[in-house]
């Protein structure tokens, strides 16, 4: 994809699938290496299926017999050097601690290193798309960090949709002063 | 034309699982999740990529071939992969631009 941000959101969404209550998406950049981890508390998944996510021509679709966000993160790290792994707990294997982290590292003075993109859209569209689960993102770099955790926001608003036209504003510049601030 | 005929035109077969589908257009790129939303069903694909996932996008839009361009070295599981899922690839050891310029030619003396 021509930004990491679109292969995150594309990830994510199998963490929302999978059940996950809490989504965090990290991003920490140092020296020259951005590293991204998407760790989800949902329901896991077994070795076997761990083990064929990364393959193209897995997906629990049923409509199509190809997956694709996955093996296109993967590609989009190893081209510049970096690599994926991914860990997982099914929840019959530990029904109080299960879910799947994934780690991507990339070497960002790689010519082929894809930018990241907008994040802060793809934490919206996440957020707007499943105001009833929570979403941790974190984006850490040299000159400090940016966050933001929907379970702050919820015990706030109490009842208030956290996709509300008003809270989507709020969090789009909330985001936005804090990348602000960064550079 | 047939990707079949590709051969008698300097371009050689890595996978010819369906050498009998008939190529209408083409369609040129690398980063596979544009061309993945790009390509059109029957065209021929021409691209430097040769991971795995280059037969899976392929296989999802439906194009008549994959052309490799460059004279590009194959992996062995991508072509077995390409058998299996049927999808044809063949390389072109010219570069992409002289590719396109060579199917066009044959693609237009088809139609005439």
């Amino acid at each position: 994809m021509k930004e990491l941000s679109l292969n995150i959101l594309d990830v994510a969404e199998n963490s929302v699938k999978a059940g996950a209550s809490l989504t965090q998406i990290l991003i920490t950049e140092r020296n020259d290496v951005l590293t991204l981890e998407i760790v989800d508390d949902g329901c896991g998944m077994s070795q076997d299926v761990v083990r064929s996510v990364t393959d193209p021509f897995y997906t629990t679709r049923t409509t199509r017999s190809v997956g694709m966000g996955v093996p296109l993160l993967k590609l989009a790290c190893e081209q510049t050097g970096g690599e994926l792994a991914i860990e997982s707990v099914t929840q019959e294997a530990d029904p109080n601690n299960h879910g799947t982290h994934l780690t991507a590292t990339f070497r960002m003075d790689h010519i082929d290193f894809t930018p990241l993109g907008d994040v802060s859209s793809t934490v919206l569209t996440l957020i707007q798309g499943h105001p009833d689960t929570d979403f941790l993102f974190q984006h850490e770099t040299d000159s400090g960090v940016v966050k933001l955790d929907t379970r702050e926001l919820r015990e706030v608003l109490e009842d208030v949709p956290l996709n509300s036209y008003d809270v989507m504003e709020w969090v789009g510049a909330y985001l936005r002063e804090q990348y602000e601030e960064l550079s | 034309m047939k990707v079949k005929e590709l051969l008698a035109h300097g371009f050689v077969a890595k996978a010819l699982p369906d050498g009998e589908r008939e190529i209408d257009g083409v369609y040129i790129g690398d980063l596979l999740s544009w061309v993945m939303g790009r390509a059109q069903m029957d065209n021929a694909w021409i691209t430097i990529m040769t991971n795995m996932n280059v037969v899976a996008v392929a296989s999802l839009t439906d194009t008549s071939c994959v052309v490799l361009a460059e004279g590009v070295d194959v992996p062995a599981d991508v072509v077995a992969t390409a058998e299996a899922k049927d999808v044809n690839l063949v390389v072109s050891d010219q570069p992409i631009y002289e590719t396109a310029v060579r199917l066009a030619g044959l693609l237009s003396s088809d139609a005439a």
